[in-house]
């Protein structure tokens, strides 16, 4: 995946966030995210430190969209710190080097893996930030794992659209 | 040096995105209003706690002189009880009479203390749930200390007399003229009584109390003496007064609540809206 068409990718799920999930209500515990996935899909060979900066500054933009000051910001900056380290802890070298997993390799079970994994460090980071507080935390669990496992089924619907039909 | 910048250079991944986790902690809680306010609750408990250890540690050294004046205390007040009971024979069938007190008073120990600003605070360790109210009387053994202003569950806030925003009416033990005493923000040993008539005798070491009139004090607290008399405008006089609590070592101190300050007040309302219907 060249960078032109990550850009495209960026943009169009940043669009679809903003426009179309953050007007979803489905439940008070469920937050549906999907634009993780762009620093997710990010090419490997883009250096850490500039993931890092983009993270920060899409989370920035969802910030000023949701009007929650810091909280994306925060969640999105930790999926990007913790992708290195979640990419060796699931894959081997092969995998690597075509992230969206859609590729010659077609593991599917290796994306759902670091798909989900990494989605529960970003709600993890981001309920635990919006509720600022170890009270209640049978609740704020519950809220992460509905909030996680929605988000993925979007994630994924998006995965089934727009990446995988385009790299066949 | 060489080390340190390897170091650096090593781990700038994890310091980068530490140092943005930091920018997006301080932006929550910055700017979002329920997070501030969990902040700020977690850290003010964290500071109460730490100035009431810090408190207690002080006070084992100052055992001693504390057991000592509260001898002295006592005997005192053993003395005074003698007096009244002497008194009380005199009356007959005096436990017929309704005799309801006006003022109850409760005792607290002040946590953390401020002398050195212009807008002095003092902490006390008693709070909503031992029942202290705003505009509550705080006394210690030697005089007035200040005024309730704030009110937390277990911790209140005095406004002490050497803050320049409180202003309390005094007046003149021996011939009873009053004014209002003020604080000017410089030394915490003195504040100064406004508001008295030029041809008043006042004579160095004379009595300052509280004239309850706002009926937060009791009548006749001791709140210092006086130090030097100034005639600085034509009509009326500048006293600079010796406080007598000394707020540097403040530690036991009384809270005093009156029983009918709102009858007292809504009184003086209805008095007051009837003096402006007639005009």
């Amino acid at each position: 995946m060249n960078n032109s068409k990550y850009l495209l990718h960026l943009f169009c799920l940043c669009l679809i966030q903003i426009t179309i999930l953050d007007n979803i209500q489905l439940h008070s515990f469920v937050h549906i995210n999907i634009y993780p996935l762009a620093i997710l899909i990010m090419p490997y060979k883009i250096k850490k430190v500039t993931v890092l900066f983009t993270a920060f500054l899409l989370g920035l933009v969802l910030d000023m969209a949701n009007n929650t000051v810091g909280i994306h910001i925060a969640a999105s900056t930790f999926v990007a710190y913790i992708r290195p380290k979640m990419l060796q802890l699931t894959s081997n070298r092969e995998q690597v080097e075509d992230i969206p997993g859609t590729g010659q390799h077609k593991s599917f079970g290796w994306f759902l893996k670091y798909l989900f994994l990494s989605l529960l460090a970003f709600h993890t980071v981001l309920i635990l930030a919006e509720a600022f507080s170890f009270t209640n935390f049978s609740i704020t669990l519950l809220r992460i794992l509905c909030s996680t496992v929605v988000s993925c089924f979007f994630v994924l619907l998006y995965y089934f659209i727009a990446l995988k039909k385009k790299q066949e | 040096m060489k080390n340190i910048i390897k170091l650096i250079l090593r781990y700038h991944f994890t310091i980068i995105f530490v140092l943005l986790e930091f920018v997006a902690f301080s932006l929550i809680v910055e700017h979002n209003r329920y997070q501030r306010t969990i902040f700020s609750t977690y850290t003010s408990t964290l500071f109460f706690n730490l100035s009431s250890q810090i408190k207690e540690i002080k006070e084992y050294f100052g055992l001693q002189q504390e057991n000592q004046r509260l001898v002295e205390e006592n005997t005192i007040l053993k003395n005074k009880i003698e007096i009244l009971i002497g008194r009380l024979e005199e009356v007959p069938e005096w436990d017929s009479l309704p005799l309801a007190p006006n003022y109850y008073s409760y005792s607290g120990k002040a946590i953390n203390a401020t002398y050195n600003k212009t807008k002095n605070y003092i902490t006390l360790n008693r709070g909503s749930d031992e029942g202290i109210l705003q505009e509550m009387a705080v006394t210690s053994r030697d005089g007035v200390v200040g005024i309730i202003q704030n009110v937390s569950n277990h911790h209140s806030i005095v406004l002490p007399l050497i803050n320049t925003n409180l202003r309390v009416s005094a007046k003149i033990r021996k011939n009873g003229y009053y004014g209002s005493l003020q604080w000017d923000g410089k030394d915490y040993r003195y504040s100064y009584l406004n508001d008295i008539p030029f041809h008043v005798n006042v004579e160095q070491g004379d009595t300052i109390v509280t004239s309850g009139f706002t009926s937060i004090f009791p009548e006749g607290e001791v709140i210092g003496f006086v130090e030097t008399v100034d005639r600085e405008t034509a009509n009326f006089l500048t006293i600079k007064v010796a406080l007598a609590t000394d707020f540097r070592k403040l530690s036991d101190v009384y809270i005093i609540g009156h029983r009918r300050k709102e009858e007292k007040r809504e009184l003086e309302t209805v008095a007051y809206d009837q003096m402006q219907n007639n005009e």
